[in-house]
């Protein structure tokens, strides 16, 4: 065999590997968010959660997201959580307990999207995780590019979204003058 | 586009009439902008549109049919909102604004023609929404229908992204033109990726329209939000929900009819008989009324169940009477609370001797949501009982009619107590403005109920 294509052999298996690693430890992870009985420990096991997310998008080559994600939700989003729920007080005695018929609704729901979900996965064929048609599918300047030409109006529209939210935002956060 | 471009750009001056403390223009700006509104719509019918932006948007017959509906609809509301926000807090712009955006968002669903922009529309929508159910900050109740609108809206949207994803992931696009190219073309090979898909997109859309078993969020919501917001939220957002819900399905699952109908189906037999039957056993008229939005919900879910040709036509009909009928009760119930301090049947004991005009209106809204001939409410439900026939869906409609049945219950008992019981209580007055819209409103249903052509044969 030829010594580049052994290379890159070794490089797409040490991938596949790592890919199965980061999506166990996803899956794990994010397990261990909803059984924790601290919120604490969940919100910590969600930001690890969310930094496996970072990678996956690493190993996509999509940078932008990897970094959005990074920055956004694992840094601003996640610690704000954290902050809250520690000036909140939570622990483990003010959870609500939730009945048992709830709690096996919620089950048989659950456990129904997850046999739907994994039925039409089944039968998929799987393509190579890692192996990408068009590695540079994620970078910047090919985001940048789509969301400006064929999705500028979508773009456009979200900036209503935001507005909106940021309006609201201010209107219920505003303090009422004690005449009214 | 230029109707968009109109409201989104009406939304914002709102705001600077706000900044400037120009109160008073505040009303007539909005409800002229909103006129402007509805000429731009209607201007676009029959233009033959084509998708524009990459084909993002279709504002064809279908979408200014559904936009008309609606800025329709938030005009008459807007009409009944004079003093009733300066009640509540002194940011009066700021509500006029984002109803206006959940507008904007609105007409976003009712022309989307890619799927990123009907999340985008029903984002902007949601979003407004949260905010307007929680604009009484004082009040417990009005606190507890925004978090529970939002926890629960925000959970249901999850549902409807990863749908739209599932889609993308097994069509390759988010644009409906290829979504139903990739049905028509892979009759016998569709992609269970794409069932899975369109069975969480179901869910999430029902959640937004608010139909059973995920109507849960439905009567704490409207029950707890401003009254002007729950008819807002119960009119024209559903009207747009129904609207989106029926587009997509027209245009892109209607060869899948086999597949989806049967669980589409059930959820309309349960959203009746829960309905319904929540609504017999309601003290309060205002929560009875949001019960019945949800029995009102499964009844328009039929023009779905029957796709067809003749869906758009009853869809539209039966939006429009129930609009109409729901802003005449509600602004009868903004004056009655005002005035009497409650909503409970007691509040309208003995209106129909104080007040016969209003009396009389509410009559006609409860005579027409009930189904009585010679009304809207009527037409609407024979409209789509016949489509459900025409697919013979016999028990369907036998069940329906027991539903409508019980709904004459609980309807009339308000009727019964304006006019049977007595009260010795001081008069409900009237201001022109509310009695403007209580006579056009009761003028519009009983014109539709005797002469349905005028929007029954719009397609």
């Amino acid at each position: 065999m030829q010594p580049h294509k052994l290379q890159s052999l070794s490089t797409a298996l040490m991938s596949i590997s790592l890919f199965y690693l980061v999506a166990f430890l996803s899956i794990f992870f994010s397990l261990l968010v909803i059984f924790s009985k601290n919120p604490i420990h969940s919100v910590l096991y969600l930001i690890i959660t969310f930094f496996t997310f970072t990678v996956h998008y690493i190993l996509l080559n999509a940078q932008f997201l990897a970094i959005v994600n990074f920055i956004v939700y694992m840094g601003a989003i996640m610690v704000l959580f954290l902050f809250v729920l520690m000036l909140l007080n939570l622990d483990e005695d003010s959870e609500p307990m939730k009945s048992n018929i709830l709690k096996m609704a919620g089950l048989v729901a659950g456990l129904c999207l997850l046999i739907t979900l994994v039925g039409s996965m089944k039968s998929l064929h799987m393509s190579d995780p890692v192996i990408l048609k068009n590695p540079d599918l994620g970078l910047v300047k090919n985001l940048g590019k789509v969301l400006f030409s064929e999705f500028l109006l979508p773009f456009e529209i979200s900036s209503i979204l935001l507005l909106t939210a940021m309006v609201g935002a201010v209107l219920l956060a505003k303090r009422e003058p004690k005449t009214a | 586009m230029s109707a968009l471009i109109t409201l989104s750009v009406l939304a914002i001056v709102v705001l600077y009439l706000g900044l400037f403390k120009a109160k008073n223009a505040l009303l007539p700006v909005t409800l002229v902008g909103l006129a402007v509104v509805l000429g731009l719509a209607v201007r676009e019918w029959n233009s033959n549109a084509a998708p524009i932006y990459s084909s993002m948007m279709l504002f064809d017959n279908f979408a200014v049919a559904f936009t008309a509906i609606c800025v329709f609809s938030t005009m008459l509301i807007l009409l009944i909102s004079k003093d009733y926000f300066e009640r509540i807090s002194e940011h009066v712009a700021e509500y006029y604004a984002i109803i206006l955006f959940a507008l904007t968002g609105i007409l976003v669903m009712v022309s989307y023609h890619n799927l990123s922009m009907l999340f985008i529309g029903i984002e902007i929508m949601s979003v407004s929404l949260y905010i307007l159910a929680g604009i009484r900050k004082k009040s417990y109740s009005s606190n507890e229908a925004a978090l529970k609108y939002f926890l629960m809206g925000a959970f249901s949207t999850g549902f409807l992204l990863f749908g739209i994803t599932l889609l993308y992931g097994a069509t390759g696009s988010f644009d409906i033109a290829v979504i139903k190219n990739y049905v028509i073309s892979n009759p016998t090979h569709i992609s269970p990726l794409f069932y899975s898909g369109l069975l969480l997109l179901i869910v999430g859309l029902c959640f937004k329209v608010g139909v059973a078993p995920f109507h849960f969020w439905a009567p704490d919501v409207y029950e707890g939000s401003p009254s002007l917001i729950s008819v807002f939220m119960m009119t024209v957002v559903k009207t747009a929900g129904f609207a989106a819900f029926l587009r997509i399905f027209l245009f892109c699952f209607a060869p899948l009819h086999d597949f989806w109908m049967m669980p589409l189906m059930v959820i309309t037999i349960l959203t009746l008989f829960i309905g319904n039957i929540s609504a017999l056993y309601q003290h309060s008229f205002k929560r009875m009324l949001a019960f019945s939005s949800v029995s009102h919900a499964g009844y328009m879910l039929f023009a779905i169940v029957a796709l067809g040709s003749a869906s758009i036509n009853a869809v539209i009909l039966y939006a429009t009477a129930y609009s109409v009928a729901s802003i005449i009760a509600f602004a009868v119930l903004i004056l009655v609370k005002r005035q009497m301090g409650s909503d409970n049947y007691e509040s309208f004991n003995g209106l129909g001797r104080k007040n016969p005009f209003m009396a009389f209106a509410l009559t006609v809204a409860m005579l027409s949501l009930a189904g009585i001939p010679l009304t809207a409410g009527f037409i609407g439900k024979f409209m789509m009982f016949s489509s459900a026939l025409s697919e013979y869906h016999v028990s369907l409609v036998v069940l329906a009619v027991i539903n409508a049945v019980i709904g004459i219950f609980y309807y009339l008992r308000v009727v019964v107590s304006m006019y049977f019981k007595d009260s010795d209580q001081h008069v409900v007055q009237s201001t022109p403005i509310f009695s403007f819209v209580l006579a056009f409103s009761a003028i519009v249903t009983i014109v539709l109920g005797v002469y349905p052509g005028l929007i029954s044969n719009l397609f």
